[in-house]
């Protein structure tokens, strides 16, 4: 089983936001009205944050962007009480809407800040995606097939792109990519097989220096940012 | 060496003030919480920074108050402290009447609560690792034992009294420090994280349990025209004193874990920050100073001073809760080192909205309307002496003046001697 990372080159991004943009057109994420961004009750999946360090003849301001990290071991899976947040076999953690209380514990336990609560009933209804399978017939019509408010969003790293390219035999990390990578205009951003020593973000990990955020909390995460 | 218990009448003006009153509100609160539920949680101030708001500072004061309250009726039932005893049966009402509010504050917090049921679906479609799942198991037991528990005291039989109490000291207890582990154990939450947490929990809330036992009993003797014994309250009030200088201690232990160790900007960012006066004034000041200054002066050894200082207490041990819950919450992460630039390195504001206040107030006196009903239909006083009865008829005689209610009751017997009938 593929084990799904992204390489992300802090020192190609240049902070311009195409990939947030990206990511709302394609998960169809709610741009969120000014109030709301005000309230920072706006939904989003993808953010990119500005780190600055130093004073002004010798600042530093790092362009970090950040979807979630889809960690090995991640905090959100363990403290959600009904296992609406869930790991795949493939790496990718998921957010199953038919099974959140919205009791917003996984965001308290997110060290990277990486979910969203839908606070009002958006325009934007429906997710584009498919998962989870619709298990009718053991569990009956699926309640919120459309975005519903009072519930945890995130991102998903376009699973379903992953999953109709394994369908129709297209290669991952090549051909089909997430929409972020898709869009990236500095190529900053790779996507691949971080268990298979020939896809493109293995090479670029064993060759180039690469961190990850917040290593002390232990949460392993599968994005992996290659430094300056 | 008998008591008898009896319930109020409930027929006085001031009782069916307070129930309309309290009715009133608590159907304004649940009003509101229709709309909150049909509108979205934008119209509550919790957000992507602070998660969680005032409905779960009701909830996790409201599980202290209870838990405290319980253990505090086991010194009864359990340890046969027999000079408590007038006030065990309402410790455990209040007990109950509190988690009730408790469990009601949680399923208004939640964002689906119709999936709530997802949570009792133990090992099969819950999540054992998650503590809330672990916790909704400790929360309904402790429900259902505190009932059981009311049960046994009414029916009298001291065995299963004993060895039931037993049972909800250790329960109570669990419940409490389950609670705080659910912020003890967030890793990511930087002022949150402490393994002295559920231990801070569990002393808040005896403490807390004292003071609102101690409130609650002066109020409801007051008017209910009985005779207060001032031993009763005074040992009470001692009591107090160990819990908060306890308390005290654990507090200024969790801050300095935090304080010592490198990484303290978002604890040093709570005590010097824009809240700081929450801690400051209205936790520390509230839960520490200004009842050990009332408690320790021994001019102040009175009714009206001590009701005085367990009022403060109750009032701070919700603030610190609130303090815990929302501004502790909204100190920004450090996702990459460095200065973080933006709203996503900015402190996370809370906005008091109506509809959230009129919710938590709704909660709040749904608690107190249950428990005034419960002194009316079920037996938790202990019967009036013939002294005050007398004393009552004379007071009806002559119209009572508000000097007369703040002149302190000199102490009474002990224990009541059951008038045979």
């Amino acid at each position: 089983m593929a084990r799904w990372g992204m390489i992300i080159d802090l020192d190609k991004c240049t902070g311009c936001q195409e990939c947030t943009i990206a990511c709302k057109e394609e998960n169809n994420v709610p741009h969120g009205s000014p109030e709301e961004q005000r309230r920072r009750q706006d939904p989003y999946w993808h953010k990119v944050i500005a780190a600055s360090e130093g004073e002004y003849p010798t600042a530093i301001i790092e362009m970090v962007p950040m979807p979630c990290m889809h960690c090995d071991n991640p905090a959100c899976v363990m403290v959600c009480p009904c296992k609406a947040t869930y790991r795949r076999n493939d790496g990718v953690i998921m957010q199953n809407f038919r099974r959140c209380i919205g009791c917003k514990y996984c965001m308290v336990a997110c060290p990277y800040g990486a979910r969203a609560y839908n606070y009002r009933e958006q325009e934007d209804l429906p997710y584009n995606r498919i998962d989870p399978p619709l298990r009718r017939d053991l569990i009956g019509a699926w309640p919120f097939p459309h975005r519903a408010h009072g519930m945890v969003e995130k991102c998903t790293f376009c699973f379903h792109r992953i999953e109709k390219a394994l369908m129709e035999g297209q290669q991952i990390g090549t051909e089909v990519v997430p929409a972020c990578v898709e869009a990236c205009p500095a190529h900053a951003r790779t996507f691949g097989d971080l268990d298979d020593p020939d896809s493109e973000v293995s090479i670029l990990l064993s060759n180039r220096t690469s961190i990850i955020l917040r290593e002390a909390m232990g949460t392993k995460p599968k994005v992996h940012y290659l430094t300056k | 060496m008998e008591l008898n218990f009896v319930s109020v009448e409930g027929n006085s003006k001031n009782y069916k003030i307070a129930v309309g009153v309290l009715a009133g509100l608590f159907l304004l609160g649940l009003i509101c919480y229709a709309i909150s539920y049909y509108e979205g949680h934008y119209l509550f101030g919790s957000s992507n920074v602070i998660p969680w708001g005032m409905p779960i500072v009701v909830l996790i004061y409201f599980i202290g108050l209870s838990a405290g309250s319980l253990i505090l009726s086991t010194l009864v039932y359990v340890f046969g402290q027999e000079k408590y005893k007038p006030i065990g049966r309402m410790a455990v009402m209040l007990a109950i009447a509190l988690i009730f509010g408790a469990l009601v504050a949680i399923a208004v917090d939640l964002g689906r609560p119709e999936n709530f049921w997802r949570l009792f679906m133990f090992f099969y479609w819950n999540n054992m690792t998650s503590m809330f799942a672990i916790n909704g198991i400790l929360y309904s037991g402790y429900f259902i034992i505190s009932i059981a528990y009311l049960g046994i005291i009414l029916s009298g039989n001291k065995v299963w009294m004993k060895r039931w109490g037993c049972l909800a000291i250790g329960w109570a207890a669990m419940v409490h420090m389950g609670t705080g582990a659910i912020f003890g154990f967030m890793a990511a939450r930087e002022a949150w994280f402490t393994p002295i947490k559920p231990l801070e929990f569990l002393t808040a809330a005896v403490t807390s349990g004292v003071a609102l036992l101690i409130v609650v009993l002066i109020l409801t003797m007051k008017f209910t025209g009985r005779d207060l014994r001032k031993d009763m309250v005074i040992s009470l009030s001692r009591l107090l004193i160990v819990f908060i200088c306890i308390l005290a201690l654990l507090i200024f232990l969790d801050k300095m874990t935090h304080l010592y160790a490198p990484e303290r900007a978002a604890v040093l960012y709570s005590l010097t920050g824009h809240y700081a006066w929450v801690f400051w004034v209205l936790q520390i000041g509230l839960v520490v100073v200004l009842p050990l200054a009332i408690l320790f002066n021994k001019k102040l050894r009175t009714i009206k001073w001590i009701f005085i200082a367990s009022l403060s207490v109750v009032v701070g041990v919700f603030f610190e809760r609130f303090f815990l819950v929302i501004p502790q919450a909204g100190f920004p992460q450090q996702y990459y080192p460095g200065h973080i630039e933006g709203v996503y390195g900015a402190v996370g504001q809370f906005a008091f909205t109506p509809v959230e206040t009129l919710v938590s107030l709704g909660i709040i006196s749904m608690v107190v309307l249950l428990f005034l009903l419960g002194l009316k239909f079920m037996k938790a006083l202990p019967e009036k002496t013939p002294e005050e009865i007398a004393a009552a008829a004379a007071k009806i005689a002559t119209p009572k003046t508000e000097e007369a209610l703040k002149t302190d009751i000199p102490a009474g017997p002990l224990v009541v001697e059951n008038k045979p009938s």
